[in-house]
């Protein structure tokens, strides 16, 4: 298989962590996962409501609207 | 990833990369941006979760939908049709400014430029911007193809529409109104003088005969309106009710957006952000919380090269907003004028609001 080589150059300095930093990040990362119970209780918190609903369907060309209901 | 910052992808993986990158608006800028882009759209995950989520909000509000749509009745059958009114080809009318209420209005004086301008097309103005357009001098007696849109079902939409300034422009205002509004909002916008014309909001459309969207038209169509009322996806909030409406409902080719910016401002305070603009006070995260930034994440719009921020709302607003803009049918242009905020990508152009009027002054 062709190979294509893209070279990157970065607009950050790279810096080499240690093994415990990259732990850390890995636990972080995890933390930052949102369960649907977590959300759902900032949703109402925020004031979400039920309008705002987008509505959807198997028939994709109903989600743009219907001319005549 | 060696310390030169190098990788290799296979040859088919980099054709297909460089066809999404040259048919999006990031063909003549880098791929570094492109790249932040792509990465951005992690937070699909965040709409999906809320699309779940709100649904679970909807059944706790369809008794006050119901409700709203049986005090309504009376009037949708002695009422008109939003199917009566799209533009006569002799108007030739072609386009539509949808204004919304995001803070690009103030900040660049959208209102104040379009009030001064000369253009002639229809204006579309979501309810919450109503007054203020008013005052602004973006009314019906400058604009004749002036409407204002309704879709959300709330008792609070009656304080939009109980100002002096729209009791004396109501008499040549439109409004298209969902069926679903609440009726006391309905009453007020009537007693302005405001010529109402009504429209289904599609929300269970999809559950089949039995659903409150079919059954809601039957009752509509059993009286006057045999042909029933057209029915528009709202997109969970006005201003994106108001793009289709534009198109769909209006028949207008060209749709530019005004204050549609599904973002904040990255200067906004949390609690405004955090609360979606109710400015409760309530904060939930704190900055450093790493959950912070999976909520409220920051994009760069690469049309004005500006940066937003999404709160999980915006987030669904934004995503259902772009994808039905890509869905639109081929001959329909979307025009994002707000110069900044959170809509871009496929099919949508970004231009500058003064451009916008002097390209299309129709």
């Amino acid at each position: 298989m062709n190979i294509l080589k893209i070279y990157m150059k970065s607009n950050f300095k790279i810096t080499k962590n240690d093994d415990n930093v990259v732990s850390k990040e890995k636990k972080s990362e995890k933390n930052e996962e949102l369960t649907e119970e977590e959300f759902e209780d900032y949703m109402s918190k925020a004031g979400a409501v039920g309008s705002f609903m987008v509505f959807r369907s198997n028939t994709k060309k109903d989600e743009l609207g219907i001319d005549s209901l | 990833m060696s310390d030169l910052n190098e990788f290799s992808v296979n040859e088919n993986t980099f054709k297909k990369m460089l066809n999404e990158k040259n048919n999006s608006k990031f063909k003549n800028l880098s791929w570094d941006e492109w790249f932040e882009n792509m990465l951005s759209k992690k937070s699909v995950m965040i709409p999906n979760m809320l699309e779940k989520v709100v649904r679970k909000f909807y059944e706790k509000d369809f008794d006050e939908w119901v409700t709203n749509f049986a005090g309504n009745l009376n009037f949708i059958w002695k009422e008109s049709s939003a199917g009566e009114l799209p533009i006569k080809k002799n108007q030739q009318m072609k386009s539509a400014i949808v204004i919304g209420r995001g803070p690009s209005l103030k900040k660049f004086n959208h209102l104040e430029i379009l009030a001064k301008s000369d253009y002639s097309g229809a204006v579309v103005c979501s309810d919450g911007i109503l007054k203020d357009a008013l005052e602004s001098g973006v009314n019906p007696e400058k604009f004749s193809n002036f409407y204002v849109v309704t879709t959300d079902p709330y008792k609070e939409q009656k304080l939009l529409y109980d100002h002096k300034i729209i009791d004396e422009f109501g008499a040549k205002i439109k409004g298209i109104f969902s069926t679903l509004m609440n009726p006391d909002a309905a009453k007020r916008a009537r007693e302005s003088g405001i010529n109402i014309f009504w429209l289904h909001p599609l929300f269970d459309y999809h559950e089949g005969k039995k659903s409150f969207n079919k059954i809601a038209a039957l009752m509509v169509r059993a009286k006057n309106h045999v042909q029933g009322l057209p029915a528009i996806q709202t997109g969970g909030n006005v201003g994106t009710s108001a793009w289709f409406v534009s198109w769909q409902i209006l028949k207008c080719n060209t749709v530019s957006l005004i204050g549609i910016n599904h973002g904040w401002e990255q200067n906004d305070p949390l609690e405004l952000i955090q609360s979606h603009g109710h400015n409760s006070n309530l904060q939930i995260l704190d900055e450093n919380d790493p959950k912070f930034k999976k909520l409220y994440p920051t994009i760069f719009n690469p049309d004005f090269k500006t940066f937003c921020i999404l709160d999980p709302i915006f987030q669904y607003y934004s995503n259902a907003l772009k994808e039905f803009i890509s869905r639109s049918p081929s001959h329909i242009t979307t025009i994002n004028c707000t110069e900044g905020g959170s809509i871009f990508g496929n099919n949508i152009t970004g231009m500058y609001f003064n451009q916008f009027l002097d390209k299309h002054p129709r």
